[in-house]
């Protein structure tokens, strides 16, 4: 009986503000949360983000607070 | 981590298993048209009970029933019902049983009488894909090896793998870590050691990967109706590769080249 895999969901977003430590305030465009903080996936392109940019975020269904930036859009 | 299993315990596992498949084999000789789900159900309780084990799936979370049979366009974790089998049908039936407290999971995709080749390529597809996912259960590699076998083999032929759905741990409970998903890539998640026990279970679908659950709360589908396959069989790691807990220990001669 397969099991019911722990999904991310990816949600699309707005960066709001750029924290310390690669960190960004993202605002989602939609969904029950409004923002979350997220870290970026890898790619040095995205350390470059600034307030204003496109992303599209990946969330854990278990810390619905946190994110991982994984691109632009 | 998982927890790794001791010999008595695999043997265990194994007669648990073996059960399992015993059962299978009833149930497919007994999926002719007309046949109801239902009734499949009670094939595989009977079976399972005169076997001296008990059902695993019949009150987890809640289940309903001892099998999961799901047909055609079903996923996974169809419940049984008044729904008579169809020539031609494509039905998948998951069983699981408990033995001394330790379990044992496995599924395989049938054919109803006659059916069309393409139900019987995608079922051949499947197995495969499987066979080649558990080809990889060896000390060193990790469970992302397993779903990137798993995944390579059924899309290069043209079919998609369920997402929402994965493989798991098993032992003393039914799903264990790690979780074992049938995509992804190569290299990543839990290294596999010896001892550890794990529910492999390619789920696949002529169409596209999308699944939805129904109003029941279990059963799921393809989100474009089309046919879906699911085969499992619960695999030991052991220093030497891959055991298939329901088949017969391979290793014996390895094991005494090695004395």
């Amino acid at each position: 009986m397969p099991e019911a895999g722990r999904e991310t969901l990816e949600v699309e977003g707005t960066v709001r503000e750029a924290l310390p430590n690669a960190l960004f305030r993202v605002e989602l465009a939609a969904g029950a949360r409004t923002a979350v903080t997220a870290h970026v996936a890898g790619e040095s392109s995205l350390l470059r983000l600034r307030p204003g940019d496109p992303v599209v975020v990946e969330i854990a269904p278990y810390d619905a607070g946190r994110g991982r930036i994984v691109r632009r859009r | 981590m998982s927890v790794q299993k001791s010999w008595s315990e695999l043997q265990t596992m194994a007669r648990a298993c073996r059960i399992v498949v015993e059962a299978l084999d009833a149930l497919e000789a007994a999926a002719v048209p007309g046949v109801s789900t239902k009734e499949m159900d009670r094939i595989a309780r009977e079976h399972i009970e005169r076997a001296g084990a008990r059902p695993a799936f019949l009150g987890y979370r809640g289940y309903p029933a001892t099998l999961c049979i799901s047909v055609n366009e079903e996923v996974v974790h169809g419940i049984p019902g008044p729904r008579k089998l169809r020539e031609g049908d494509v039905v998948g039936l998951d069983l699981g049983c408990i033995v001394d407290g330790f379990f044992g999971d496995a599924a395989r995709t049938v054919a109803v009488g006659r059916a069309g080749e393409c139900a019987h390529r995608l079922m051949k597809v499947t197995r495969e894909s499987l066979l080649a996912g558990i080809d990889v259960c060896r000390p060193g590699k990790r469970v992302g090896d397993i779903g990137h076998a798993v995944q390579t083999h059924a899309e290069g032929h043209g079919y998609s793998v369920v997402r929402e759905f994965v493989g798991h741990g098993i032992g003393t409970s039914l799903h264990e870590e790690p979780q074992v998903p049938n995509y992804g890539p190569p290299g990543r998640r839990e290294r596999l050691v010896p001892g550890m026990c794990l529910a492999i279970e390619p789920m696949v679908n002529v169409g596209g990967p999308e699944v939805e659950v129904l109003s029941d709360g279990w059963t799921a589908i393809t989100r474009d109706r089309s046919l879906s396959a699911h085969f499992e069989l619960s695999v030991a790691v052991t220093p030497f590769g891959p055991w298939i807990l329901s088949e017969p220990y391979p290793y014996e001669q390895a094991e005494a080249a090695n004395a």
